[in-house]
């Protein structure tokens, strides 16, 4: 029990990162696509 | 820890929409003392980070590939100084992604990598015996003493102490600062955290740092169990993501030279030049990448750095958000109350007063005060003023009966919250009878853009149309 609690704890770090990430990714692109489409610099 | 200034940024962008540094903002709202006193612990802490950052980078260096220490930090220096010279905020805001990606990216291969490569699941049977009693204990009071409570103290001052945070603040669309915040809590957090979890295994694994130096942990584990294609992935993860944090501290320093020593305080804000304010910055990047590299060459403890600056800010934290709420703050009592909190600080934070008898107990009492003040921080913003009473005395009252009597042990807590305490207390006593109230419409009256870019665009615009 103690070992599989401890699997997880390890693990769980990167899917939340993952998930963080795949946020950022999609409202990155979504913003530079806007961007793009209105002639204006992203930032 | 990061969420628990969002409400506060709300309100620092509603007074000042305009601002450019936390320190700007202080000299419009009290005066010059109050913004260079905010302006050098910015200096100081930038510093400090960005130092930190090549000594991570160059330990990462020297173990992962041929490279020296000493070659590692100047080639991380001279890359992160090259592209934000040349763009400055910009640079940083357009490399921060490809950053983001490096740096998150890292945690989501490199960590299950490694659990797999080391043993997986087994690795917590076989290597148990490796750790000491309360390292095996989850809610272990040793850790959340020495590095837990320091760190949420630490944090929760990085906001108000470090510029790289208020300039994103400043810069960030004011729609996104909910989402902004969150993002970067959930996101920071996991990270961090992530990171850490190289630190237990490389415990259940009996793994010790090379030379005795807890810096060189994390690449050790990485270059112990990665396959060489992933050790260089990682290296290059890395240091992405240490240069991020660099060109953020580079880009703060040179707002800070800019905004607040050139352009308030040398020439003057209506007699600013734009173009003399940019070579104020470059020149600032410059010397401030000099001198970050002259303190890596010490190769210090990095958390010992952070957790040093964290609490060092911790005496500007109750000052500068009542700042923003309370209209009868006024420069004296920031000044005064933000040095008092130092001089206390420090003797407390390096145990320069023998801590046995009265005077222990008297810091245990005044660091009990400094919990209350760390609670209703926290909770003032989400809840407001009375709600925040309530959780800080209560917290306070709560923490008494376990703290006092022993908290002065831990030196890097105690130096933490008495500095919170003290700057608290005496800015409060200094001002809770001030007669004289500030209207905190004059702030965005008094800060503006530094050129008439803005205006030119308006004007140029209006010429087209017709």
């Amino acid at each position: 029990m103690e070992t599989f609690v401890l699997t997880l704890y390890v693990l769980v770090w990167p899917l939340i990162v993952a998930g963080t990430l795949f946020g950022i990714c999609k409202g990155f692109f979504k913003d530079w696509r806007e961007a793009r489409q209105e002639g204006r610099t992203l930032i | 820890m990061i969420l628990f200034i969002y409400p506060f940024g709300r309100r620092i962008r509603k007074v000042a929409p305009k601002a450019h540094t936390l320190a700007e903002v202080m000299y419009a709202r009290h005066g010059r003392s109050s913004q260079l006193m905010l302006a050098g612990s910015n200096i100081v802490g930038s510093l400090i980070s960005l130092t930190s950052n090549f000594i991570a980078g160059g330990a990462l260096i020297a173990l992962l590939s041929p490279f020296s220490f000493g070659q590692g930090i100047i080639v991380i220096a001279a890359g992160v100084l090259l592209y934000t010279l040349w763009s400055g905020f910009r640079a940083s805001v357009l490399t921060d992604f490809a950053q983001v990606v490096a740096m998150l990216g890292a945690v989501v291969v490199i960590i299950p990598a490694v659990f797999f490569a080391a043993g997986g699941p087994d690795m917590f049977e076989q290597g148990a015996q490796n750790l000491t009693p309360q390292q095996s204990n989850f809610f272990s009071s040793d850790a959340f003493l020495n590095q837990g409570a320091p760190y949420i103290a630490a944090v929760l001052a990085y906001a108000i102490g470090n510029q790289t945070i208020a300039q994103r603040l400043f810069a960030v669309r004011e729609d996104l600062i909910k989402k902004t915040f969150v993002t970067a809590t959930v996101g920071y957090g996991a990270t961090i955290i992530g990171i850490g979890m190289l630190g237990v295994m490389a415990l259940y694994l009996g793994l010790t740092p090379a030379g005795g130096d807890m810096n060189n942990i994390i690449p050790q584990m990485a270059s112990t169990y990665l396959h060489p294609i992933l050790i260089a992935v990682f290296l290059i993860m890395i240091i992405g993501a240490l240069s991020s944090t660099a060109d953020s501290d580079l880009a703060a320093l040179s707002s800070i030279m800019m905004a607040d020593v050139y352009g308030q305080n040398i020439a003057g804000k209506k007699k600013a030049n734009p173009k003399t304010m940019l070579l104020v910055g470059r020149v600032t990047m410059i010397v401030a990448t000099a001198a970050a590299l002259y303190f890596a060459s010490g190769q210090m403890n990095i958390l010992d750095m952070l957790v040093f600056v964290g609490a060092l800010w911790g005496a500007l934290v109750f000052p500068v958000i009542a700042s923003f709420y309370w209209e009868k703050v006024t420069n004296k009592a920031f000044t005064v109350s933000v040095l008092v909190a130092l001089a206390v600080f420090i003797p407390v934070r390096f145990e320069w007063l023998p801590m046995n008898g009265a005077v222990g107990i008297v810091t245990d009492i005044v660091a009990v005060v400094g919990i209350g003040v760390v609670l209703g921080l926290m909770s003032f913003g989400f809840f407001g003023l009375k709600p925040a009473k309530i959780i800080g005395a209560v917290g306070a009252l709560a923490a008494a009966p376990f703290a006092i009597g022993f908290l002065h042990d831990y030196a890097v807590l105690t130096g933490s919250l008495v500095a919170y305490a003290v700057s608290t207390g005496v800015c409060y006593f200094m001002c809770f009878r001030n007669s004289k109230t500030f209207d905190f419409g004059l702030i965005q009256q008094r800060i503006g853009d530094f050129d008439n870019r803005a205006d030119e665009e308006a004007v140029e615009a209006a010429a087209a149309a017709k």
